[in-house]
Protein backbone atom coordinates (compact mmCIF):
# COMPACT_ATOMS: atom_id res chain seq x y z
CA UNK A 1 0.00 0.00 0.00
CA UNK A 2 2.71 2.43 1.10
CA UNK A 3 4.86 1.22 -1.73
CA UNK A 4 2.05 1.86 -4.20
CA UNK A 5 1.51 5.33 -2.76
CA UNK A 6 5.18 6.30 -2.87
CA UNK A 7 5.49 4.77 -6.31
CA UNK A 8 2.69 6.91 -7.70
CA UNK A 9 4.28 10.05 -6.21
CA UNK A 10 7.61 9.11 -7.81
CA UNK A 11 6.01 8.41 -11.17
CA UNK A 12 4.07 11.65 -11.28
CA UNK A 13 7.23 13.54 -10.27
CA UNK A 14 9.18 11.91 -13.10
CA UNK A 15 6.32 12.68 -15.50
CA UNK A 16 6.42 16.30 -14.35
CA UNK A 17 10.18 16.51 -14.93
CA UNK A 18 9.79 14.92 -18.33
CA UNK A 19 7.07 17.32 -19.50
CA UNK A 20 9.08 20.27 -18.14
CA UNK A 21 12.02 19.09 -20.26
CA UNK A 22 9.81 18.73 -23.33
CA UNK A 23 8.42 22.24 -22.83
CA UNK A 24 11.98 23.59 -22.46
CA UNK A 25 12.99 21.98 -25.76
CA UNK A 26 9.87 23.43 -27.37
CA UNK A 27 10.71 26.90 -26.03
CA UNK A 28 14.30 26.66 -27.27
CA UNK A 29 13.10 25.49 -30.67
CA UNK A 30 10.58 28.32 -30.93
CA UNK A 31 13.14 30.96 -30.01
CA UNK A 32 15.61 29.41 -32.43
CA UNK A 33 13.16 29.58 -35.34
CA UNK A 34 11.92 33.01 -34.25
CA UNK A 35 15.23 34.84 -33.87
CA UNK A 36 18.20 32.80 -35.04
CA UNK A 37 17.04 31.02 -38.20
CA UNK A 38 15.50 34.11 -39.89
CA UNK A 39 18.91 35.77 -39.52
CA UNK A 40 20.45 32.79 -41.33
CA UNK A 41 18.06 33.38 -44.20
CA UNK A 42 15.49 30.70 -43.40
CA UNK A 43 12.65 33.21 -43.35
CA UNK A 44 9.68 33.77 -41.12
CA UNK A 45 6.08 33.15 -42.07
CA UNK A 46 4.86 36.71 -41.60
CA UNK A 47 1.55 36.35 -43.36
CA UNK A 48 0.56 33.40 -41.27
CA UNK A 49 1.61 35.27 -38.10
CA UNK A 50 -0.58 38.24 -39.04
CA UNK A 51 -3.52 35.93 -39.75
CA UNK A 52 -3.10 34.38 -36.32
CA UNK A 53 -2.83 37.80 -34.72
CA UNK A 54 -6.14 38.80 -36.30
CA UNK A 55 -7.73 35.56 -35.15
CA UNK A 56 -6.47 35.67 -31.55
CA UNK A 57 -6.59 39.44 -31.05
CA UNK A 58 -8.97 41.27 -33.33
CA UNK A 59 -11.69 38.61 -33.39
CA UNK A 60 -11.68 38.30 -29.60
CA UNK A 61 -12.33 42.04 -29.10
CA UNK A 62 -16.17 41.80 -28.98
CA UNK A 63 -16.30 39.16 -26.26
CA UNK A 64 -13.38 40.55 -24.24
CA UNK A 65 -14.85 44.06 -24.56
CA UNK A 66 -18.29 43.00 -23.38
CA UNK A 67 -16.97 40.99 -20.43
CA UNK A 68 -14.59 43.81 -19.45
CA UNK A 69 -17.47 46.30 -19.44
CA UNK A 70 -19.58 44.03 -17.26
CA UNK A 71 -16.70 43.34 -14.87
CA UNK A 72 -16.06 47.09 -14.65
CA UNK A 73 -19.70 47.73 -13.74
CA UNK A 74 -19.70 44.90 -11.19
CA UNK A 75 -16.52 46.21 -9.59
CA UNK A 76 -17.96 49.72 -9.49
CA UNK A 77 -21.08 48.54 -7.70
CA UNK A 78 -19.25 46.22 -5.31
CA UNK A 79 -16.85 48.96 -4.23
CA UNK A 80 -19.70 51.49 -3.98
CA UNK A 81 -21.38 49.15 -1.52
CA UNK A 82 -18.51 49.52 0.97
CA UNK A 83 -17.36 53.06 0.15
CA UNK A 84 -20.86 54.55 0.45
CA UNK A 85 -20.80 53.81 4.21
CA UNK A 86 -17.88 56.26 4.56
CA UNK A 87 -19.20 58.75 2.04
CA UNK A 88 -16.12 58.08 -0.05
CA UNK A 89 -17.68 57.00 -3.32
CA UNK A 90 -15.15 59.09 -5.27
CA UNK A 91 -12.56 56.44 -4.38
CA UNK A 92 -14.38 54.01 -6.64
CA UNK A 93 -12.12 55.54 -9.27
CA UNK A 94 -8.99 54.36 -7.42
CA UNK A 95 -10.36 50.90 -6.73
CA UNK A 96 -11.64 50.19 -10.21
CA UNK A 97 -8.68 51.81 -11.96
CA UNK A 98 -5.95 50.08 -10.00
CA UNK A 99 -7.51 46.66 -9.92
CA UNK A 100 -8.32 46.82 -13.63
CA UNK A 101 -4.80 47.80 -14.66
CA UNK A 102 -2.81 45.68 -12.26
CA UNK A 103 -4.93 42.58 -12.13
CA UNK A 104 -8.33 42.10 -13.64
CA UNK A 105 -7.89 43.27 -17.23
CA UNK A 106 -4.79 41.11 -17.88
CA UNK A 107 -6.32 38.13 -16.10
CA UNK A 108 -9.76 38.31 -17.71
CA UNK A 109 -8.30 38.81 -21.19
CA UNK A 110 -5.90 35.92 -20.72
CA UNK A 111 -8.58 33.55 -19.46
CA UNK A 112 -10.96 34.49 -22.28
CA UNK A 113 -8.27 34.08 -24.92
CA UNK A 114 -7.32 30.73 -23.39
CA UNK A 115 -10.86 29.52 -23.79
CA UNK A 116 -11.19 30.95 -27.27
CA UNK A 117 -7.78 30.42 -28.84
CA UNK A 118 -5.66 28.29 -26.51
CA UNK A 119 -8.12 25.46 -27.00
CA UNK A 120 -8.19 26.12 -30.75
CA UNK A 121 -4.38 25.88 -30.96
CA UNK A 122 -4.40 22.49 -29.22
CA UNK A 123 -7.28 21.20 -31.33
CA UNK A 124 -5.66 22.36 -34.56
CA UNK A 125 -2.23 20.87 -33.89
CA UNK A 126 -3.80 17.74 -32.40
CA UNK A 127 -5.99 17.19 -35.45
CA UNK A 128 -3.02 17.74 -37.72
CA UNK A 129 -1.10 15.13 -35.77
CA UNK A 130 -3.92 12.60 -35.96
CA UNK A 131 -4.37 13.09 -39.71
CA UNK A 132 -0.58 12.74 -40.25
CA UNK A 133 -0.27 16.32 -41.50
CA UNK A 134 2.59 16.96 -39.08
CA UNK A 135 4.35 13.87 -40.43
CA UNK A 136 3.73 15.10 -43.96
CA UNK A 137 5.45 18.38 -43.11
CA UNK A 138 8.45 16.55 -41.71
CA UNK A 139 8.75 14.21 -44.71
CA UNK A 140 8.72 17.28 -46.97
CA UNK A 141 11.72 18.53 -45.03
CA UNK A 142 9.72 21.37 -43.47
CA UNK A 143 10.09 22.04 -39.77
CA UNK A 144 6.77 21.88 -37.84
CA UNK A 145 8.06 24.42 -35.32
CA UNK A 146 8.70 26.94 -38.08
CA UNK A 147 5.39 26.22 -39.79
CA UNK A 148 2.96 25.69 -36.97
CA UNK A 149 4.47 27.04 -33.79
CA UNK A 150 6.27 30.29 -34.61
CA UNK A 151 3.36 32.03 -36.42
CA UNK A 152 0.96 31.11 -33.60
CA UNK A 153 3.52 32.21 -31.05
CA UNK A 154 4.08 35.61 -32.65
CA UNK A 155 0.36 36.17 -33.13
CA UNK A 156 -0.47 35.27 -29.56
CA UNK A 157 2.34 37.18 -27.83
CA UNK A 158 1.38 40.36 -29.67
CA UNK A 159 -2.38 39.84 -29.46
CA UNK A 160 -2.73 39.33 -25.71
CA UNK A 161 -1.13 42.66 -24.63
CA UNK A 162 -3.12 44.54 -27.29
CA UNK A 163 -6.40 43.06 -26.15
CA UNK A 164 -5.40 43.70 -22.54
CA UNK A 165 -4.91 47.44 -23.11
CA UNK A 166 -8.36 47.62 -24.62
CA UNK A 167 -9.82 45.63 -21.78
CA UNK A 168 -8.23 48.01 -19.23
CA UNK A 169 -9.84 51.03 -20.88
CA UNK A 170 -13.25 49.38 -21.10
CA UNK A 171 -13.15 48.18 -17.51
CA UNK A 172 -12.46 51.70 -16.30
CA UNK A 173 -15.33 52.88 -18.48
CA UNK A 174 -17.54 50.34 -16.70
CA UNK A 175 -16.63 51.94 -13.37
CA UNK A 176 -17.46 55.33 -14.93
CA UNK A 177 -20.95 54.16 -15.81
CA UNK A 178 -21.68 53.17 -12.22
CA UNK A 179 -20.09 56.22 -10.59
CA UNK A 180 -21.39 58.87 -12.96
CA UNK A 181 -24.64 57.26 -14.09
CA UNK A 182 -25.91 55.69 -10.87
CA UNK A 183 -24.17 57.48 -8.02
CA UNK A 184 -24.25 60.90 -9.70
CA UNK A 185 -20.58 61.75 -9.21
CA UNK A 186 -19.42 64.65 -11.39
CA UNK A 187 -17.88 63.39 -14.64
CA UNK A 188 -14.73 65.52 -14.47
CA UNK A 189 -14.20 64.90 -10.76
CA UNK A 190 -14.24 61.17 -11.42
CA UNK A 191 -11.96 61.58 -14.44
CA UNK A 192 -9.41 63.60 -12.43
CA UNK A 193 -9.57 61.10 -9.58
CA UNK A 194 -8.86 58.22 -11.96
CA UNK A 195 -6.00 60.07 -13.61
CA UNK A 196 -4.37 60.95 -10.30
CA UNK A 197 -4.84 57.45 -8.88
CA UNK A 198 -3.01 55.64 -11.64
CA UNK A 199 0.72 55.72 -12.11
CA UNK A 200 2.67 54.34 -15.03
CA UNK A 201 3.88 51.43 -12.94
CA UNK A 202 0.32 50.12 -12.71
CA UNK A 203 0.10 50.00 -16.47
CA UNK A 204 3.60 48.53 -16.73
CA UNK A 205 2.92 45.69 -14.31
CA UNK A 206 -0.30 44.84 -16.10
CA UNK A 207 1.46 44.77 -19.47
CA UNK A 208 4.32 42.61 -18.22
CA UNK A 209 1.79 40.13 -16.89
CA UNK A 210 -0.14 40.08 -20.13
CA UNK A 211 2.98 39.29 -22.17
CA UNK A 212 3.74 36.33 -19.93
CA UNK A 213 0.11 35.22 -20.04
CA UNK A 214 0.39 35.21 -23.83
CA UNK A 215 3.52 33.05 -23.66
CA UNK A 216 1.77 30.67 -21.27
CA UNK A 217 -1.39 30.26 -23.40
CA UNK A 218 0.66 29.66 -26.49
CA UNK A 219 3.16 27.16 -25.13
CA UNK A 220 0.64 25.18 -23.12
CA UNK A 221 -1.68 25.01 -26.14
CA UNK A 222 1.08 23.86 -28.46
CA UNK A 223 2.57 21.41 -25.97
CA UNK A 224 -0.81 19.77 -25.39
CA UNK A 225 -1.44 19.72 -29.13
CA UNK A 226 1.75 17.78 -29.81
CA UNK A 227 0.84 15.37 -26.99
CA UNK A 228 -2.16 14.13 -28.96
CA UNK A 229 -1.70 10.49 -29.94
CA UNK A 230 -3.78 8.40 -32.28
CA UNK A 231 -7.44 9.24 -32.12
CA UNK A 232 -10.01 12.00 -32.18
CA UNK A 233 -10.81 11.21 -28.56
CA UNK A 234 -7.29 12.20 -27.62
CA UNK A 235 -7.80 15.57 -29.34
CA UNK A 236 -10.80 16.25 -27.11
CA UNK A 237 -8.98 15.17 -23.97
CA UNK A 238 -5.93 17.27 -24.71
CA UNK A 239 -8.03 20.33 -25.59
CA UNK A 240 -9.76 20.17 -22.22
CA UNK A 241 -6.47 19.58 -20.49
CA UNK A 242 -4.93 22.49 -22.41
CA UNK A 243 -7.51 24.96 -21.06
CA UNK A 244 -7.22 23.68 -17.48
CA UNK A 245 -3.40 23.64 -17.48
CA UNK A 246 -3.28 27.01 -19.14
CA UNK A 247 -5.59 28.75 -16.65
CA UNK A 248 -3.77 27.10 -13.74
CA UNK A 249 -0.39 28.22 -15.08
CA UNK A 250 -1.69 31.72 -15.74
CA UNK A 251 -2.74 32.03 -12.07
CA UNK A 252 0.70 30.82 -10.95
CA UNK A 253 2.45 33.29 -13.27
CA UNK A 254 0.11 36.01 -11.99
CA UNK A 255 1.02 35.19 -8.40
CA UNK A 256 4.75 35.27 -9.16
CA UNK A 257 4.62 38.65 -10.89
CA UNK A 258 2.26 40.16 -8.30
CA UNK A 259 4.68 39.09 -5.57
CA UNK A 260 7.63 40.52 -7.47
CA UNK A 261 5.89 43.85 -8.05
CA UNK A 262 4.66 43.96 -4.47
CA UNK A 263 8.14 43.64 -3.01
CA UNK A 264 9.80 46.04 -5.42
CA UNK A 265 7.62 49.07 -4.81
CA UNK B 1 29.20 11.42 -57.62
CA UNK B 2 28.86 7.71 -57.16
CA UNK B 3 29.68 5.11 -59.75
CA UNK B 4 26.92 3.41 -61.72
CA UNK B 5 27.49 0.22 -59.84
CA UNK B 6 26.47 1.75 -56.51
CA UNK B 7 23.56 3.49 -58.14
CA UNK B 8 21.83 0.23 -58.86
CA UNK B 9 20.46 0.12 -55.32
CA UNK B 10 18.89 3.35 -54.11
CA UNK B 11 17.80 2.02 -50.72
CA UNK B 12 19.77 -0.49 -48.72
CA UNK B 13 18.43 -1.55 -45.34
CA UNK B 14 20.80 -3.53 -43.12
CA UNK B 15 19.86 -5.29 -39.88
CA UNK B 16 17.21 -2.73 -39.01
CA UNK B 17 15.72 -3.00 -35.52
CA UNK B 18 12.90 -0.76 -34.28
CA UNK B 19 11.62 -0.92 -30.73
CA UNK B 20 8.77 0.78 -28.88
CA UNK B 21 9.99 0.61 -25.30
CA UNK B 22 10.99 -3.03 -24.92
CA UNK B 23 8.64 -4.28 -27.63
CA UNK B 24 10.50 -5.17 -30.79
CA UNK B 25 8.38 -4.10 -33.78
CA UNK B 26 10.94 -4.72 -36.51
CA UNK B 27 13.51 -7.42 -35.93
CA UNK B 28 16.70 -7.48 -37.97
CA UNK B 29 15.28 -6.42 -41.33
CA UNK B 30 17.54 -6.31 -44.38
CA UNK B 31 16.62 -5.69 -48.01
CA UNK B 32 17.64 -3.64 -51.02
CA UNK B 33 15.55 -1.66 -53.46
CA UNK B 34 16.77 -1.34 -57.05
CA UNK B 35 16.62 1.90 -58.96
CA UNK B 36 13.42 2.28 -60.98
CA UNK B 37 11.51 -0.69 -59.58
CA UNK B 38 8.27 -0.91 -57.64
CA UNK B 39 9.07 -2.66 -54.39
CA UNK B 40 6.04 -3.82 -52.43
CA UNK B 41 6.09 -4.44 -48.70
CA UNK B 42 3.28 -6.88 -47.95
CA UNK B 43 1.99 -8.00 -44.61
CA UNK B 44 -1.01 -8.44 -42.35
CA UNK B 45 -2.33 -5.81 -39.98
CA UNK B 46 0.07 -4.98 -37.18
CA UNK B 47 3.05 -6.77 -38.73
CA UNK B 48 5.12 -3.60 -38.65
CA UNK B 49 4.92 -2.63 -42.33
CA UNK B 50 3.75 0.92 -41.64
CA UNK B 51 6.45 1.22 -38.99
CA UNK B 52 9.01 0.09 -41.57
CA UNK B 53 7.86 2.75 -44.04
CA UNK B 54 7.87 5.48 -41.38
CA UNK B 55 11.38 4.42 -40.36
CA UNK B 56 12.55 4.57 -43.98
CA UNK B 57 11.36 8.17 -44.40
CA UNK B 58 12.88 9.15 -41.06
CA UNK B 59 9.76 9.64 -38.94
CA UNK B 60 10.83 6.91 -36.52
CA UNK B 61 14.36 6.59 -35.23
CA UNK B 62 15.58 2.99 -35.44
CA UNK B 63 17.09 1.25 -32.43
CA UNK B 64 19.95 -0.11 -34.51
CA UNK B 65 20.84 -0.91 -38.10
CA UNK B 66 21.49 1.12 -41.21
CA UNK B 67 19.29 2.71 -43.86
CA UNK B 68 21.42 3.73 -46.80
CA UNK B 69 19.68 6.04 -49.24
CA UNK B 70 21.48 7.54 -52.23
CA UNK B 71 24.69 6.01 -50.85
CA UNK B 72 24.52 7.63 -47.41
CA UNK B 73 23.31 6.32 -44.06
CA UNK B 74 20.25 8.41 -43.17
CA UNK B 75 20.13 7.24 -39.56
CA UNK B 76 23.35 9.03 -38.62
CA UNK B 77 22.85 12.20 -40.66
CA UNK B 78 22.70 15.77 -39.41
CA UNK B 79 19.35 17.55 -39.64
CA UNK B 80 20.53 19.60 -42.60
CA UNK B 81 21.63 16.52 -44.55
CA UNK B 82 18.33 14.88 -43.71
CA UNK B 83 16.43 17.79 -45.23
CA UNK B 84 18.50 17.42 -48.40
CA UNK B 85 17.54 13.74 -48.59
CA UNK B 86 13.90 14.56 -47.93
CA UNK B 87 13.83 16.88 -50.93
CA UNK B 88 14.67 13.84 -53.07
CA UNK B 89 11.88 11.63 -51.71
CA UNK B 90 8.11 11.94 -51.68
CA UNK B 91 5.55 10.22 -49.55
CA UNK B 92 1.84 9.52 -49.97
CA UNK B 93 0.14 8.91 -46.66
CA UNK B 94 -2.63 6.43 -46.01
CA UNK B 95 -5.21 9.14 -45.43
CA UNK B 96 -3.45 11.45 -47.88
CA UNK B 97 -2.57 13.93 -45.05
CA UNK B 98 -3.32 16.97 -47.20
CA UNK B 99 -3.26 20.23 -45.26
CA UNK B 100 -6.92 20.92 -44.68
CA UNK B 101 -6.45 24.64 -44.27
CA UNK B 102 -5.04 25.00 -47.80
CA UNK B 103 -6.50 24.39 -51.23
CA UNK B 104 -5.28 21.42 -53.26
CA UNK B 105 -3.19 23.76 -55.41
CA UNK B 106 -1.56 25.36 -52.37
CA UNK B 107 -0.85 21.92 -50.98
CA UNK B 108 1.07 20.95 -54.10
CA UNK B 109 2.78 24.34 -54.32
CA UNK B 110 3.98 24.30 -50.70
CA UNK B 111 7.16 22.23 -51.15
CA UNK B 112 8.03 24.25 -54.26
CA UNK B 113 7.56 27.53 -52.42
CA UNK B 114 9.63 26.42 -49.45
CA UNK B 115 12.46 24.55 -51.14
CA UNK B 116 12.98 26.45 -54.40
CA UNK B 117 13.45 30.07 -55.36
CA UNK B 118 11.13 29.88 -58.36
CA UNK B 119 8.87 32.77 -59.30
CA UNK B 120 5.23 32.66 -58.27
CA UNK B 121 4.06 32.21 -61.86
CA UNK B 122 6.45 29.29 -62.48
CA UNK B 123 5.24 27.57 -59.33
CA UNK B 124 1.67 28.01 -60.52
CA UNK B 125 2.45 26.34 -63.84
CA UNK B 126 4.36 23.49 -62.18
CA UNK B 127 1.50 22.92 -59.73
CA UNK B 128 -0.89 22.72 -62.66
CA UNK B 129 1.36 20.19 -64.43
CA UNK B 130 1.54 17.98 -61.34
CA UNK B 131 -2.23 18.10 -60.90
CA UNK B 132 -2.80 17.30 -64.59
CA UNK B 133 -0.45 14.36 -64.18
CA UNK B 134 -2.72 12.72 -61.60
CA UNK B 135 -5.90 13.75 -63.39
CA UNK B 136 -6.95 16.55 -61.06
CA UNK B 137 -6.37 19.44 -63.46
CA UNK B 138 -9.51 21.34 -62.55
CA UNK B 139 -9.32 20.88 -58.79
CA UNK B 140 -6.56 23.31 -57.79
CA UNK B 141 -8.97 25.74 -56.13
CA UNK B 142 -10.86 23.09 -54.13
CA UNK B 143 -10.22 22.30 -50.47
CA UNK B 144 -9.31 18.72 -49.47
CA UNK B 145 -12.65 18.34 -47.65
CA UNK B 146 -14.41 18.81 -50.99
CA UNK B 147 -12.61 15.85 -52.60
CA UNK B 148 -13.55 12.17 -52.61
CA UNK B 149 -11.23 9.55 -51.09
CA UNK B 150 -9.66 8.60 -54.41
CA UNK B 151 -9.16 12.22 -55.44
CA UNK B 152 -7.47 12.96 -52.10
CA UNK B 153 -5.00 10.13 -52.70
CA UNK B 154 -4.30 11.48 -56.17
CA UNK B 155 -3.75 14.95 -54.76
CA UNK B 156 -1.41 13.36 -52.19
CA UNK B 157 0.57 11.82 -55.05
CA UNK B 158 0.70 15.18 -56.84
CA UNK B 159 2.09 16.79 -53.70
CA UNK B 160 4.64 14.01 -53.22
CA UNK B 161 5.70 14.52 -56.86
CA UNK B 162 6.05 18.29 -56.49
CA UNK B 163 9.83 18.35 -56.18
CA UNK B 164 10.37 15.60 -58.81
CA UNK B 165 11.60 13.06 -56.28
CA UNK B 166 13.70 10.03 -57.12
CA UNK B 167 11.98 7.74 -54.65
CA UNK B 168 8.30 7.78 -53.76
CA UNK B 169 6.75 5.96 -50.81
CA UNK B 170 3.10 4.92 -50.76
CA UNK B 171 1.38 3.94 -47.52
CA UNK B 172 -1.59 1.68 -48.34
CA UNK B 173 -2.57 3.48 -51.55
CA UNK B 174 -5.68 1.37 -52.17
CA UNK B 175 -7.07 1.20 -48.63
CA UNK B 176 -10.59 2.53 -48.24
CA UNK B 177 -11.22 2.81 -51.98
CA UNK B 178 -13.68 0.94 -54.18
CA UNK B 179 -12.15 -1.57 -56.65
CA UNK B 180 -12.47 0.71 -59.68
CA UNK B 181 -10.82 3.71 -58.03
CA UNK B 182 -8.18 1.45 -56.47
CA UNK B 183 -7.38 -0.04 -59.88
CA UNK B 184 -7.10 3.47 -61.32
CA UNK B 185 -4.61 4.32 -58.60
CA UNK B 186 -2.59 1.17 -59.31
CA UNK B 187 -2.31 2.22 -62.94
CA UNK B 188 -1.30 5.71 -61.89
CA UNK B 189 1.49 4.27 -59.73
CA UNK B 190 2.66 2.16 -62.68
CA UNK B 191 2.48 5.13 -65.04
CA UNK B 192 4.52 7.32 -62.68
CA UNK B 193 7.19 4.66 -62.47
CA UNK B 194 7.30 4.15 -66.25
CA UNK B 195 7.30 7.83 -67.16
CA UNK B 196 9.81 9.14 -64.65
CA UNK B 197 11.82 5.96 -63.94
CA UNK B 198 10.74 6.52 -60.38
CA UNK B 199 11.69 4.10 -57.64
CA UNK B 200 8.56 3.28 -55.66
CA UNK B 201 8.16 1.60 -52.30
CA UNK B 202 4.57 0.56 -51.66
CA UNK B 203 3.16 -0.74 -48.40
CA UNK B 204 -0.08 -2.65 -48.85
CA UNK B 205 -2.08 -5.73 -47.96
CA UNK B 206 -4.14 -5.62 -51.15
CA UNK B 207 -3.21 -8.76 -53.10
CA UNK B 208 -4.92 -7.67 -56.30
CA UNK B 209 -2.99 -4.44 -56.57
CA UNK B 210 0.21 -6.37 -55.86
CA UNK B 211 -0.41 -8.42 -59.01
CA UNK B 212 -0.57 -5.23 -61.08
CA UNK B 213 2.16 -3.06 -59.63
CA UNK B 214 4.80 -5.21 -57.98
CA UNK B 215 8.21 -5.79 -59.52
CA UNK B 216 9.47 -7.34 -56.33
CA UNK B 217 7.70 -8.18 -53.09
CA UNK B 218 8.74 -8.74 -49.53
CA UNK B 219 6.38 -10.34 -47.04
CA UNK B 220 6.58 -9.15 -43.46
CA UNK B 221 5.24 -11.13 -40.52
CA UNK B 222 5.65 -10.31 -36.81
CA UNK B 223 8.46 -7.88 -37.52
CA UNK B 224 10.51 -10.26 -39.69
CA UNK B 225 10.87 -10.70 -43.43
CA UNK B 226 9.51 -14.11 -44.40
CA UNK B 227 10.16 -13.99 -48.10
CA UNK B 228 11.55 -11.61 -50.66
CA UNK B 229 11.54 -11.83 -54.44
CA UNK B 230 9.38 -11.32 -57.52
CA UNK B 231 5.84 -12.68 -57.85
CA UNK B 232 6.96 -15.94 -59.51
CA UNK B 233 9.30 -16.70 -56.64
CA UNK B 234 6.44 -16.03 -54.26
CA UNK B 235 4.28 -18.59 -56.08
CA UNK B 236 6.99 -21.20 -55.63
CA UNK B 237 7.66 -20.43 -51.97
CA UNK B 238 6.22 -23.05 -49.61
CA UNK B 239 6.33 -21.13 -46.31
CA UNK B 240 3.05 -21.85 -44.51
CA UNK B 241 2.29 -18.22 -43.54
CA UNK B 242 3.07 -17.04 -47.05
CA UNK B 243 0.79 -19.67 -48.59
CA UNK B 244 -1.93 -18.74 -46.10
CA UNK B 245 -1.51 -15.03 -46.92
CA UNK B 246 -1.60 -15.49 -50.67
CA UNK B 247 -4.57 -17.87 -50.61
CA UNK B 248 -6.51 -15.70 -48.13
CA UNK B 249 -7.07 -18.54 -45.64
CA UNK B 250 -8.25 -17.56 -42.15
CA UNK B 251 -6.46 -18.74 -39.01
CA UNK B 252 -7.94 -22.10 -37.91
CA UNK B 253 -8.35 -21.22 -34.20
CA UNK B 254 -9.95 -17.85 -34.94
CA UNK B 255 -12.28 -19.61 -37.30
CA UNK B 256 -13.32 -22.01 -34.58
CA UNK B 257 -13.86 -19.45 -31.82
CA UNK B 258 -15.91 -17.16 -33.98
CA UNK B 259 -18.02 -20.00 -35.30
CA UNK B 260 -18.60 -21.24 -31.73
CA UNK B 261 -20.21 -17.89 -30.89
CA UNK B 262 -22.18 -17.91 -34.10
CA UNK B 263 -23.31 -21.47 -33.42
CA UNK B 264 -24.56 -20.48 -29.98
CA UNK B 265 -26.62 -17.74 -31.62
CA UNK B 266 -28.04 -20.22 -34.06
CA UNK B 267 -29.09 -22.47 -31.17
CA UNK B 268 -31.20 -19.75 -29.61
Amino acid sequence: MIRYFLGSIGRSFLNGVHSALVVCVLIMDTLNWLFLQPLLGRGLRWRSAVEHFVEYGFRSIPIVGLISLLVGIIMGMQSAYTLQQWGATIFIANLVGISALRELAPLMSAILITGRSGSAITAEIGTMKVSEEVDALMVMGLNPVKFLVVPKFLGMVIAVPCVTVLSMAIMIAGGFIVAVGILGIDFWAYFDQTASALVSKDLFSGMVKSVFFGLTICWVGIYRGFQVEGSAESVGKMTTSSVVTSIFTIIIVDLVWTTLFYFTE
Amino acid sequence: MMSNNNNEYVIEVENLVVQYGTKRVLDNISFKVKKGEIFVILGGSGCGKSTLLRTLVGLIRPHSGKIIMFGKDVTTMSTQEQIEVRKRIGMCFQNSALFNSMTVGENVALPLKEHTRLAESTIEIMTQIKLDLVGLGGCAHLYPSQLSGGMKKRAGIARAMALDPEIIFYDEPSSGLDPIVAAGLDHLIRKMQNTFNLTSVVVTHDLESVQIIADRVCLLHAGKIIAIGDLKEMELNTDSYLRQFFTRTPNPEENQSSSAILDSFEDM
